[in-house]
């Protein structure tokens, strides 16, 4: 990114869009097939006692509204084609965060007849929270980082990784 | 009459059809009938009022014995009769229908047919309900020789769009809602045909969350599945694996020490806590009452806290291991428990108050969704749906296991049936509860916490029934005498419930939905995605969100 060449008002309205962004987070939650276990904790996290509404976070029902994409559970066959249309009506810029040992890895379903596999075989993650589930301080420090790592103007991890190999070694 | 007595009086009333009888346990009494006679045999018992259709369990003999096996199991307080139907594994497997006579078997027989391989004739419906779309035709996985591999996806059969049929007639369209959801729970995918405001049809697929946790059982030992099982609901899982637990115990002949039970009681009760109210602030959000949602889940850390303290966990407890419990409770635990319990019972009476008084939500609660003692008893319905009509079904109750043989407990009912009966029962059902684990923690027996378990668990079936928060859960367990089941099946409340929603919504205002859809307290829960409303000729998008604000500015005037 080639930022220092932009005309000032362009740098101002980066950072002024910037700083709008990480303080009105929407996030959008879509159960892939979990066991609602992480679903209830992510609940948790929105509620008084971790309030993540304090970082200007809050839960979308639209995927058109909705800059986060919250993945709970291994993605079920039923499930797969549903999570890439979703993610695929959000505006960009998107990021997504897998909570949950299964939405990594499949965790203790791997292998079932019904699961198609982890959520970043569908659609690119941004942040993974491990845990069965994560508790909801773990959920909170995974918002955060994405928020931190964000405000010092890096592209989502889910890109660098992208742009890291298409470089040839 | 006690357990021997209904035992004989089923036998009796099913004479004329008996091929063989055995009573494989005290309390369950096996008989088998051919498929022509299912029919009359399941007539006679649903006629003569003996119990209701708990569950239908299909099974794969096995490729040397060639044959397939349906279980219809009735119960009726602790016993149970099942009837058994073997029918080729190859060839003509064909059950009829028993969905007029007892509507909530309908979700029993797809599920036994997707899986198992059953032809069902006469049903009224037979698409697909737990099995993904791009499954092929003719593979069902819980046969004994099915292989990953014959399950690839097959392409062009993506087909959960709205239903090509009554979608646009007149005045009437379709409101798809679901799978996917702003706030909660599981996803599933519902189909109301209105025509204007009121709902003339209902439909619903399920399957979006459908992993196949019964087939991996059959791979995994005994102690693997214990955390399997766990995993099949966040919300209820300790009664889950006390159900597991309860009926390997009862194969292996392991009796449980007392002090171990009551620990697992305690659990289950603080269990409930935390799912009512749970369920209290999303039944609450969707009338479009955050405020109440807000207090309930703040007042529900306390019970996680309760639940961390003993267990160490805050959802996936892991508090029971097969021969027992992996956690005590001390003194220090004790006192904080009843504090916590303390704090919680004034809150419980606080909500009581809101729910009953409250005029905003009395509104969206009173009289809707009612169902009477009769309709409650020919649906099949279980848990706290039922007891709001009045109907006593409470396993902790009809037939009491592990520690509430020796601290019974009453059942909670109310009259009414609406929605606000099954807030008010639900409420009343926690005090109890509160009651109920203060006693055992007074009381709580003293002794070891687990005794040891066999690797390899003895050949058999058996049945084991808990009370879940949200109704009766049923396991079919069946051991071949090795490291692994043979086969496990589960039967959540939740499918018993399904039909409360779908019957009930028809004739009612479309804002009433997500209501009556929360007043089950169902554990897949469905939702916004963006959805499309066929209006005549017009396209108009609709979400899940816009219909729950739809239904409060409806209730506003």
């Amino acid at each position: 990114m080639n930022v220092n060449n932009d005309p000032l008002w362009v740098k101002v309205a980066k950072q002024v869009r910037t700083w709008a962004r990480l303080n009105s987070i929407w996030a959008i939650h879509f159960n892939s097939g979990s066991c609602n276990g992480c679903d209830i904790e992510i609940l948790a996290t929105l509620t008084p006692r971790y309030d993540v509404e304090r970082f200007g976070i809050k839960l979308e029902g639209s995927p058109r509204h909705a800059d986060v994409l919250i993945v709970t559970g291994p993605v079920t066959r039923q499930a797969r084609e549903r999570l890439r249309r979703t993610y695929e009506q959000m505006p960009e810029p998107k990021f997504v965060i897998s909570v949950g040992s299964c939405s990594i890895s499949g965790g203790v379903f791997d292998g079932c007849y019904g699961v198609g596999g982890a959520v970043d075989e569908v659609v690119p993650v941004d942040v993974f929270i491990p845990g069965c589930p994560p508790r909801p301080e773990a959920i909170v420090d995974g918002i955060i980082q994405l928020l931190t790592h964000l405000k010092e103007g890096n592209l989502p991890p889910s890109q660098m990784k992208k742009i890291a190999e298409k470089v040839p070694a | 009459m006690n357990t021997k007595q209904n035992l004989e009086k089923a036998e009796w009333l099913l004479a004329n059809w008996n091929k063989e009888t055995t009573y494989p346990e005290a309390d369950r009494l096996d008989v088998l009938v051919t498929a022509e006679d299912l029919r009359s045999a399941v007539t006679t018992l649903h006629d003569a009022k003996w119990g209701y259709l708990s569950a239908i369990t299909g099974l794969d003999l096995g490729v040397e014995s060639g044959q397939l096996e349906a279980l219809y199991h009735f119960c009726n307080g602790p016993a149970i009769t099942t009837l058994k139907v073997h029918l080729p594994r190859v060839g003509d497997a064909s059950l009829p229908t028993i969905e007029d006579i007892i509507p909530s078997a309908t979700f029993f027989e797809r599920e036994m047919s997707e899986t198992v391989g059953f032809q069902i004739t006469g049903a009224k419906s037979m698409d697909r309900l737990f099995i993904s779309d791009d499954w092929p035709e003719g593979v069902y996985p819980l046969r004994a020789d099915f292989k990953i591999e014959q399950a690839a996806p097959v392409e062009g059969r993506y087909v959960d769009e709205i239903p090509e049929e009554g979608v646009v007639r007149g005045n009437t369209f379709v409101v798809p809602i679901g799978p996917q959801h702003p706030a909660l729970k599981e996803p599933g995918h519902f189909e109301f045909t209105v025509d204007g405001e009121v709902v003339t049809a209902a439909r619903m697929r399920l399957g979006y969350a459908h992993r196949g946790i019964e087939k991996a059982a059959e791979s995994r030992n005994w102690i693997q599945n214990l955390y399997l099982f766990e995993r099949v609901c966040g919300i209820c899982s300790h009664v889950h694996t006390m159900a597991y637990a309860a009926g390997v115990e009862k194969l292996a002949q392991v009796e449980v020490p007392m002090r171990a039970q009551a620990i697992r009681q305690i659990v289950a009760g603080l269990e409930r806590i935390h799912s009512h109210l749970l369920w209290l602030g999303v039944a609450a959000h969707e009338a479009g009452f955050d405020t109440l949602f807000m207090y309930s889940w703040r007042d529900r850390e306390t019970v996680m806290n309760l639940l961390e303290q003993i267990t160490g966990n805050r959802v996936n407890y892991s508090a029971n291991v097969l021969g027992g419990v992996k956690c005590d409770i001390g003194l220090e635990q004790a006192k904080v428990i009843k504090e916590g319990l303390d704090f919680l019972e004034v809150r419980i009476r606080h909500y009581l108050e809101v729910v009953t008084t409250d005029a905003m939500f009395l509104n969206r609660t009173r009289g809707v969704g009612t169902i009477t003692r009769v309709e409650a008893e020919r649906f099949g319905l279980l848990g706290p749906t039922a007891r709001a009509s009045g109907l006593v079904r409470d396993v902790r109750v009809e037939a009491p296991y592990g520690a509430y043989t020796r601290f019974p407990i009453s059942a909670v009912t109310a009259t009414n049936g609406d929605l606000e009966a099954r807030c008010e029962v639900r409420l009343n059902e926690l005090l109890v509860s509160c009651f109920a684990i203060r006693t055992l923690i007074d009381n709580l027996p003293e002794g070891p916490l687990t005794v040891k378990m066999p690797r390899k668990i003895p050949a058999g079936e058996t049945i084991s029934r808990v009370e879940a928060p949200r109704g009766e859960l049923f396991y079919y367990i069946k051991s071949g005498g090795g490291e692994n089941p043979l086969r496990i099946h589960v039967r959540t409340p939740s499918l018993c419930n399904w039909v409360s929603v779908l019957e009930k919504a028809v004739g009612r205002q479309l804002a009433d939905v997500p209501m009556l859809i929360a007043g089950m307290d169902p554990c897949f829960s469905c939702n916004d995605r963006v959805v499309t409303v066929k209006h005549s000729n017009d396209q108009k998008t609709w979400s899940w969100k816009q219909l729950r604000e739809y239904g409060i500015e409806y209730y506003k005037r």
